[in-house]
């Protein structure tokens, strides 16, 4: 007889707790992440592993931006509290990161990834619970197509591709290419490929495509294959870890020709490892430090004081994807997550340290290319290509 | 790419490179192969002490200042440096060698092989990740030894570093081969390998020659680690692992057991690996494991292992 008691009353409280789970749920429907006075977005990077350098200066950049917009009384009368997490790099964090963020701390917005292969696996878990995600900086097409609610603010490697081809064949003239790209990466096969696409279509040839798996560091074979192909410059969309060894391979095997690279390059540990072996060579990113415009200045000088060094690109769009989720949020006059995507989608020539940008109908940045020299172990801007340039 | 568009002169260059590749292949693949010779035990653990190499000769040169934290051209290191790295290397890695064998493996010499080749993945595994913990899991960047340069050799390239290679592993094989076939402690090895229980019997030290054993095992896995460092300067805490898996395919190609077996198998390995990479660079790192699975179809005990009755 007791035993059943304790068995009815064990029942009746479990009861209770998932109908008051069910309550608070419902209570939440629509608009995400907000107290009292506080609206909660989350931040998910990888800040250790293989790419940190990447997140490290994400984190850096929306942080600066959280404080500024908390000083200024925050967004829509709410204080803005960061929901951090650190994905290691790792497909099966960003798939967890992305679940606590959607469903336990049930942020507004989830702002995340870096590399695109980690906001594949991150989009679709947003996407079903109905929180928006913005990618500050992964620039792989098929990201924004995992759903209505996928957005990034960098351009994508569709037009980076087509532009560096354009830059390559009109800009310095070139005519033979060889490719060494990343096999296991979405990012580096992708822009091979519109670059590829595009460098012929103008008239050039691509005499070599050379691949490479993950955490490849002989690149001998691949070296001396781009050697006996005789290129007059080299494209290597990769991250700055594999350009270092890269570069360094290929200058050791008298292949002097300029390395045309993306916004993978964009590192402080970049010049500290490659300096010597990549003068001469050109990359593309996503803005320049050199830029003389007063927001721009003003953010450099904010990152400096407080970090020390000078922001990355990366640091810029972290930056810029918090002020995008607030431009949103003020347009729509509500944290409601359906009409906070709504004015996402309708976010027309907004101002950010990264270039002026317009969402278009597939969720993505339409904005310009920074061309930047590596000269006397500095960075250089050389121009922006803008995107009606590139058809 | 098809068969045609590819010159001779392009496959013997690779070649060249396979060698220089295999050489680092062989220094790894004789210690799997020493410790299979004296216990019978597959040391998953081994690849994890040539990335060890590679870290322990970084941080004497990290302390001794020729790694700036941040900003500006590396300062170049003088070369005698590269001595100091390697010695402190090759002291660190013996000692790591003989403690993973006096806790791990010790212990479990009486027990199955089965159970001490799984502790021999857990240290793998321990290690690892220790790493990730201990030195960060982002990359590090191993100093400036020598400016890389193309050296012409006949009508081939290779960059000095790659001789640097191959000059040096050579050295470290052929002193190993003469520390085993003339010295009293190398013929105590070889006794070992033959019969634990006799030479016991004879008076030779077993568990001093096992401890000595992993010790030069994990000296040669050290050079090797260097000597990539060197080639290739990014240290990563996982770098070990398909190293690691290559080195012990080479050592079962070669004859596991056979010192001789292991440098030929790891020489066949890096060129095959090369060649292959002629045609296509995609499918070069499937090139050892179909090797693997070659051989043991075809010729188990490998290229110059003995086929002699299991010891019961």
């Amino acid at each position: 007889m007791r035993n059943a008691l304790t068995l009815l009353i064990a029942l009746a409280a479990v009861t209770f707790v998932v109908l008051a789970g069910c309550k608070d749920q419902g209570n939440e429907a629509g608009s995400g992440g907000v107290t009292e006075d506080s609206v909660k977005l989350g931040l998910f990077v990888s800040t250790t592993g293989a790419i940190a350098d990447f997140g490290l200066a994400t984190k850096n950049g929306a942080d600066i931006a959280v404080s500024e917009i908390n000083a200024a009384g925050g967004i829509n009368g709410k204080q803005v509290e960061l929901v951090f997490y650190d994905i290691a790099s790792k497909p099966e964090e960003a798939k967890s990161a992305a679940t606590k963020l959607a469903t336990q701390d049930k942020v507004l917005v989830g702002m995340g990834a870096v590399a695109s292969s980690l906001s594949l696996t991150a989009a679709p878990t947003f996407q079903t619970n109905g929180v928006p995600m913005v990618s500050p900086s992964s620039t792989f097409p098929p990201v924004t197509e995992k759903g209505d609610l996928i957005f990034r603010i960098c351009f994508t490697d569709e037009f980076a591709g087509a532009a560096l081809a354009q830059f390559a064949f009109e800009d310095l003239g070139k005519r033979k290419a060889a490719i060494i790209m990343n096999q296991d990466d979405p990012y580096s096969t992708g822009l091979a490929n519109y670059f590829k696409a595009r460098f012929e279509q103008l008239g050039g040839k691509v005499e070599t495509t050379e691949k490479f798996a993950n955490n490849t560091s002989d690149f001998n074979t691949q070296v001396d294959n781009v050697k006996s192909a005789t290129p007059d410059i080299v494209f290597a969309p990769v991250y700055y870890n594999d350009i270092t060894l890269i570069g360094q391979q290929l200058r050791g095997k008298g292949v002097t020709v300029p390395i045309l690279g993306s916004d993978g390059w964009e590192s402080p540990t970049l010049l500290k490892n490659a300096a010597k072996d990549l003068e001469g060579c050109y990359f593309g990113n996503h803005y320049s430090q050199n830029d003389p415009d007063e927001m721009v200045q003003g953010f450099i000088k904010t990152y400096a004081d407080k970090h020390g060094d000078k922001p990355s690109s990366l640091a810029a769009l972290g930056y810029d994807v918090v002020y995008f989720v607030k431009n949103a949020v003020d347009k729509a006059g509500t944290f409601d997550r359906a009409k906070v995507a709504g004015a996402m989608r309708n976010t027309k020539d907004l101002k950010g340290v990264t270039g002026t940008y317009t969402i278009d109908n597939k969720r993505n940045a339409s904005k310009p290319i920074t061309m930047l020299k590596i000269t006397g172990g500095k960075v250089e801007m050389v121009r922006q290509i803008m995107p009606e340039e590139v058809k | 790419m098809f068969l045609l568009e590819v010159t001779s002169e392009q496959i013997f260059q690779q070649a060249l490179n396979g060698v220089s590749k295999g050489a680092v292949y062989a220094l790894i693949a004789v210690g799997y192969t020493m410790v299979y010779g004296v216990l019978q035990l597959i040391n998953f653990a081994h690849g994890e002490v040539y990335m060890l190499g590679a870290y322990f000769a970084y941080y004497p040169a990290k302390w001794a200042g020729y790694i700036p934290d941040e900003g500006g051209e590396k300062p170049k290191v003088p070369l005698y440096f590269i001595g100091v790295c390697i010695l402190f290397s090759m002291a660190a890695c013996a000692a790591i060698g003989m403690l993973i064998e006096r806790l791990a493996y010790r212990p479990l010499r009486n027990a199955s092989r089965l159970a001490a080749l799984i502790t021999a993945i857990g240290v793998s595994l321990l290690l690892q990740n220790g790493s990730q913990i201990m030195f960060g899991s982002d990359p590090k960047y191993f100093p400036r030894f020598m400016d890389r340069e193309s050296v012409q050799l006949g009508m081939f390239d290779v960059s000095n570093t790659q001789v640097t290679i191959m000059v040096v592993a050579a050295v470290a094989m052929i002193g190993l081969h003469l520390f085993v076939q003339k010295t009293k402690p190398g013929m105590a090895m070889r006794a070992v390998s033959f019969d634990m229980r006799t030479a016991r019997l004879m008076g030779v030290n077993v568990d001093g020659t096992i401890a000595l054993t992993f010790a030069i095992g994990s000296i040669m896995a050290s050079i090797g680690g260097v000597l990539i460092a060197m080639d290739q300067p990014r240290l990563t805490p996982l770098m070990g692992l398909l190293m690691g898996l290559k080195a012990f395919v080479a050592a079962v190609l070669g004859g596991i057991g056979s010192i001789p077996g292991a440098a030929l198998g790891g020489l066949i390995l890096g060129i095959a690996e090369s060649v292959v990479g002629t045609w296509s660079t995609t499918y070069a790192d499937a090139v050892a494991f179909v090797i693997l699975i070659l051989v043991l179809l075809v010729k188990p005990s490998g290229l110059l292992g003995k086929t002699g009755r299991e010891k019961v």
